[in-house]
């Protein structure tokens, strides 16, 4: 019985299913008001909108999650299986590198945060312990039509250095990160800021390069065949 | 500039069965390409008529290797049909106005040209595997079914590599690596699709004409994905 049950876990055919079910399920909700940009999907970690969000916005990702799950036991013990048969070990990597960016998912959508602040020269965000960033500066340039072209805002953490945050480089502190989204100078200047936790960052990181490895060493196994 | 890219259309359709005239045609949309870089400071990879002409050009670039390919020797139709895919794409960028702006200070990073050009040479070479796919099912030959498979594993390749970094990016840019929207729903989807692809190659040779089938129905997720998502769907993450 017991038996049974791995060998069905572990078949080939059930990860092809559920391949086609999550696909199926995402293609769905893509249609769905749930996944619009304006349901708050992005504003909430994942396992708070699923408790938040009426059935009828979240049954899609609910079920998503539910095969999703089920696709990650198949992948853990087919990878298991083919390691103990001494199979090549590109496509276990892989395997590794997906169940750790699916782990990353989950911590992500059990401990992220995400939080914006509007603040003008001299406002601060509150970090846990006391401590403050301070916005001391906030500069801009307009390129040729109108629009921002460049922007930064200066912050220093109580007592310590000064930081430029702009786009695409944000600051880290204490775990994490604060990004700067826009910035207006009129009437006087203020910048509209994000403080972000993505707890399951460094695993997706790590699950992206095992993937990488592996799918690079497939490529090299398969070249000529 | 503009003639370059439609210098290239005809020279595809008419003489893409002959590897010079191909390779002509590719080197006016590079030339094209070239150009618009050079003008804007930065890769032409905004906008529908820059992102057609880019992906054009890369289903010809990605096609060179296919077409030189020693199981492929004097397949002419094979040939002109990469050619026209390309020219249907060339021909579909050029009613779309070029958007000569700088890039929004968001975009302007290495990591989003990285993240935009490696997703088209995936989407290239999964055309250039439909491709394939339709030889297989018109006139036989294993051949076809090995090089569709090699050409898919090399586009999934591109396309992982693709998302992984648009998430380095987007953790830089946005404070996370992964956004619900329905263009990353659509990558998820698209990647998946692939992957069902890869494995499907163990299921063994009574599977070869679904094999065949489905790379072609990749190409069909893979517009979606570019092209639908963009049109018929509302998503900050487009074009």
């Amino acid at each position: 019985m017991l038996k049974q049950l791995h060998a069905r876990l572990c078949s080939l055919n059930l990860g092809l299913w559920l391949m086609a079910g999550v696909m199926l399920t995402l293609a769905i909700g893509s249609f769905s008001r749930g996944s619009a940009e304006g349901a708050g999907l992005n504003d909430l970690p994942l396992l708070l909108w699923l408790r938040e969000a009426p059935l009828y916005y979240s049954w899609w990702l609910w079920i998503a999650v539910a095969l999703l799950a089920v696709l990650c036991l198949n992948a853990t013990l087919c990878g298991i299986e083919a390691l103990r048969k001494g199979r090549s070990l590109a496509p276990q990597l892989m395997h590794a590198g997906f169940l750790l960016i699916a782990l990353a998912h989950l911590l992500s959508a059990y401990g992220g945060f995400k939080q914006q602040f509007q603040l003008p020269e001299g406002g601060s965000i509150g970090f846990p312990g006391g401590e403050r960033v301070q916005v001391e500066r906030i500069t801009g340039e307009t390129g040729p039509m109108g629009m921002m072209s460049a922007y930064r805002a200066d912050l220093r953490v109580t007592g310590g250095e000064l930081n430029g945050v702009r786009p695409n480089a944000p600051m880290f502190h204490k775990g994490y990160g604060i990004y700067l989204k826009e910035v207006a100078l009129d009437p006087v200047p203020v910048a509209l800021l994000e403080v972000h936790r993505e707890p399951g960052a460094p695993a997706a990181l790590i699950g992206a390069l095992l993937f990488t490895i592996g799918n690079l060493m497939l490529l090299m196994q398969r070249r000529g065949r | 500039m503009k003639w370059l890219l439609i210098a290239s259309i005809p020279l595809y359709l008419i003489g893409s069965s002959r590897r010079p005239l191909f390779v002509a045609a590719l080197l006016l949309q590079l030339s094209f390409l070239a150009g618009r870089g050079l003008s804007l400071g930065r890769l032409p990879l905004i906008g529908p008529g820059d992102t057609l002409a880019f992906f054009s050009c890369s289903i010809a670039l990605m096609s060179l290797p296919f077409l030189y390919a020693r199981e492929l020797a004097g397949e002419r139709r094979f040939f002109w049909s990469c050619g026209g895919l390309a020219a249907l794409f060339a021909l579909c960028a050029l009613p779309f106005p070029t958007l000569n702006m700088p890039l929004p200070p968001i975009l302007d990073t290495y990591w989003f040209e990285l993240h935009v050009a490696l997703a088209f040479f995936a989407y290239a070479l999964f055309g250039v595997a439909a491709l394939l796919g339709g030889a297989f099912l018109l006139k036989g030959g294993r051949g076809f079914l090995d090089l569709q498979y090699r050409a898919a594993l090399t586009g999934y390749t591109f396309f992982s590599l693709s998302m992984v970094s648009g998430g380095i990016w987007g953790y830089y840019a946005w404070g996370t690596y992964w956004l619900w929207t329905p263009k990353e729903l659509w990558t998820s989807i698209l990647w998946l699709f692939y992957s069902l692809y890869l494995h499907l190659r163990a299921k063994g040779t009574d599977w070869d004409r679904r094999f065949a089938w489905l790379g072609i129905c990749g190409f069909l997720v893979t517009l979606f994905t570019y092209l639908g998502v963009s049109m018929l769907l509302k998503s900050s993450h487009s074009f």
